[in-house]
C-alpha cells in the first residue's frame, strides 16, 4: 500500500514537472532576461483566451491598462509605481523573485463600491380602455451621472486571491471628492487593516503595487472596474 | 526584715507569633487576586469611555508605527529596453523568436476589422478599426434601476451586461417586441396577442442586436445621451448610430464595460 502511495506521488510530481514551465537558470544574462519576457508573455497570451477581464500593469511603460481578450479597453498613465511588502519590527518579508510570473485573478475593490439602486414597484395594471389609441411614450427618469453615484476613496485597492493588491492613489485636482471626515475615516480603517495585514492577520496579502494615477483616472478606474478582474504585471526589472 | 523574691518575668513576646510561609504565600495570592479583578473591573469601567477607547487606538498605532510594523514600499524604476538576443548564445536566440511568436500571438487578438468598445459607466461609445477609433460618441447604457411587479413578484434589474459580444443581426426601422417588463413598468396588463407587443419608431432607424436582447439602437431621448437610462439595451444618437450601422457588419465584436 504504502510503496503504491509512493509510485503515485512519484507520477504526480513527474507530471507536474512536466507541465510547470522550465526553470532553467542560464547562466547569460540576456538569455535570463529573456526567459522572464517570454514566461509574462506566455502568461498574458493564456489570459487573453480567457473571458475575464484583466489589468495590464505595464512597470515599464508607465501604463495601466484594462484588458478583454488581449484588447484594450481602457488605458490610464501611472505617475509612480511602487513595490512594497510587509514589514514587522522592521524586517521585511520578501516575496519569491518570481512572483510576477504568475497572473492574478479574482480581483476585487477595497472598500467595496456601493452603488444606490432606485428600486420602481410597478403600478397595477389598468384593465379599462386605454385614454388615447396612441400614448406618447414616458420620458425615462433621469438618472445620475456615473460620477454621482459613486465616490471614490482615495486610496482604493485592487485585492487579487493570490495575495497580491494594487493600490491606486491619485494625484491632481478632483481628488478630494470626499469630506474631511470621511477621509479621515478612510485613511484611518486603512493604516490600521495595513498593520492588521503586514502581522499576517486577515488579509493575505503579501505583495502590494502602489500606483499613484490622475485623480481623474483614478476615479474613472474605481467607477469602471468589472468584478473579479485579473491582473498581469510586466516590465519588472529582475530582483 | 525577711526578703521576698522577686516577680517571674513573662518571657513571652509582646506581639503575635510571625505566620508561616505558606500563610504568607496564601495572603500574597488573595491580594493578587483581589488586584486582579479590581483592575479588570476599572479597565472595564473605562474601555466603556470613548475617550479611552481613542487613546487605546492610538497608542496601539503609535506603537506599531514605532516599531516598524505596516508595509514598506520602494519606487519600481522603470525596466530597461527589451534584451536584444545575444547572436554567441543559442538559448538567446532561440526565446527571441519565442517572444516574437508570442508577440505576434497577441496582436492578433485585437480584431483585423471594425469593433466596439462601450464605457458602460462613461456612457461613450467608441468605433474602432486596428488601434484606430474612427467614432466616439456618447450613448445610454443600463440604469441600474430594479422593477418589481406587485402581484406576481418577479423582479427586473436593468443592467447592461459586461464582456465581448458579437453583432448576429442588423435591422433597419427596426420594430420592438416589448417584453413583459415594458408592460409592467407601465401598468399595463400584458397582451395575450403577440401583434400588440409590436411598437414601431422607438428604437430608432437602425437596431445592431448582440444577443439576449440587447441590441444597440436609436433614442427618442437624445437629450439624455451620456446618462444611464436604458433597460439594458445601449442607445446611440441618430448620426453616430448610421455610421456605426453602416461601418460595422455582422461579427463585429462589441466589448462592454
Amino acid at each position: 500500500m504504502r510503496s503504491q502511495l509512493l509510485w503515485i506521488a512519484l507520477a504526480v510530481g513527474a507530471a507536474s514537472a512536466a507541465a510547470a514551465p522550465p526553470a532553467v537558470r542560464s547562466s547569460d544574462p540576456t538569455a535570463r532576461a529573456l526567459q522572464r519576457e517570454v514566461a509574462q508573455m506566455r502568461r498574458e497570451r493564456e489570459l487573453s483566451t480567457g473571458k475575464a477581464f484583466y489589468l495590464r500593469l505595464d512597470a515599464g511603460r508607465q501604463r495601466l491598462a484594462l484588458m478583454l481578450q488581449g484588447v484594450l479597453l481602457d488605458d490610464y498613465g501611472t505617475r509612480g509605481l511602487e513595490l512594497g511588502v510587509p514589514q514587522v519590527l522592521f524586517i521585511d518579508r520578501r516575496p519569491r523573485s518570481d512572483w510576477d510570473l504568475q497572473p492574478m485573478s479574482l480581483g476585487r475593490l477595497e472598500p467595496v463600491r456601493q452603488r444606490d439602486r432606485v428600486e420602481f414597484v410597478a403600478p397595477t395594471p389598468s384593465t379599462g380602455p386605454a385614454a388615447s389609441p396612441l400614448p406618447l411614450p414616458s420620458a425615462p427618469p433621469a438618472a445620475k451621472y456615473a460620477e454621482d453615484f459613486y465616490s471614490v476613496p482615495s486610496p482604493y485597492r485592487i485585492v487579487f486571491g493570490e495575495g497580491v493588491s494594487l493600490e491606486v492613489r491619485s494625484r491632481g485636482e478632483g481628488r478630494r471628492n470626499r469630506s474631511l471626515l470621511r477621509r479621515a475615516v478612510d485613511a484611518t480603517g486603512l493604516r490600521l487593516s495595513d498593520i492588521v495585514s503586514a502581522l499576517g492577520l486577515g488579509s493575505r496579502d503579501r505583495i502590494r503595487l502602489r500606483v499613484t494615477l490622475d485623480a481623474e483616472d483614478a476615479a474613472s478606474l474605481y467607477r469602471s472596474l468589472p468584478p473579479e478582474v485579473g491582473l498581469i504585471v510586466v516590465g519588472l526589472p529582475p530582483r | 526584715m525577711s526578703a521576698q523574691a522577686p516577680p517571674p518575668v513573662s518571657r513571652e513576646p509582646a506581639v503575635a507569633a510571625a505566620p508561616s510561609v505558606s500563610q504568607r504565600r496564601a495572603q500574597a495570592a488573595a491580594f493578587a487576586r483581589a488586584a486582579l479583578v479590581d483592575g479588570v473591573a476599572r479597565l472595564r469601567s473605562a474601555w466603556s469611555r470613548p475617550r479611552v477607547r481613542v487613546a487605546s487606538a492610538a497608542l496601539v498605532f503609535a506603537v506599531m508605527g514605532l516599531t516598524g510594523t505596516g508595509w514598506d514600499f520602494e519606487p519600481v524604476p522603470a525596466a530597461a529596453a527589451p534584451a536584444a538576443p545575444n547572436a554567441a548564445s543559442p538559448e538567446a536566440s532561440r526565446l527571441a523568436a519565442e517572444r516574437e511568436r508570442l508577440q505576434t500571438a497577441l496582436r492578433l487578438r485585437v480584431p483585423r476589422g471594425p469593433w466596439i468598445v462601450i464605457d458602460q459607466t462613461h456612457n461613450r461609445l467608441r468605433l474602432m478599426r486596428g488601434d484606430d477609433t474612427l467614432l466616439e460618441a456618447p450613448c445610454s447604457a443600463g440604469s441600474g434601476m430594479v422593477l418589481k411587479e406587485g402581484g406576481a413578484g418577479r423582479v427586473w434589474v436593468f443592467d447592461t451586461p459586461r464582456g465581448r459580444f458579437e453583432v448576429l443581426s442588423k435591422a433597419e426601422d427596426p420594430v420592438w417586441k416589448k417584453p413583459d417588463w415594458a408592460f409592467v413598468e407601465e401598468g399595463e396588463p400584458i397582451p395575450t396577442d403577440p401583434e400588440e407587443r409590436l411598437e414601431y419608431g422607438s428604437l430608432g432607424e437602425y437596431a445592431l442586436y448582440f444577443g439576449d436582447g440587447f441590441m444597440i439602437h436609436g433614442t427618442l431621448y437624445e437629450r439624455l445621451l451620456g446618462r444611464p437610462v436604458s433597460h439594458g439595451c445601449i442607445r446611440l444618437g441618430s448620426e453616430p448610430l448610421r455610421a456605426v450601422y453602416k461601418i460595422a457588419p455582422l461579427g463585429t465584436p462589441v466589448y462592454i464595460y
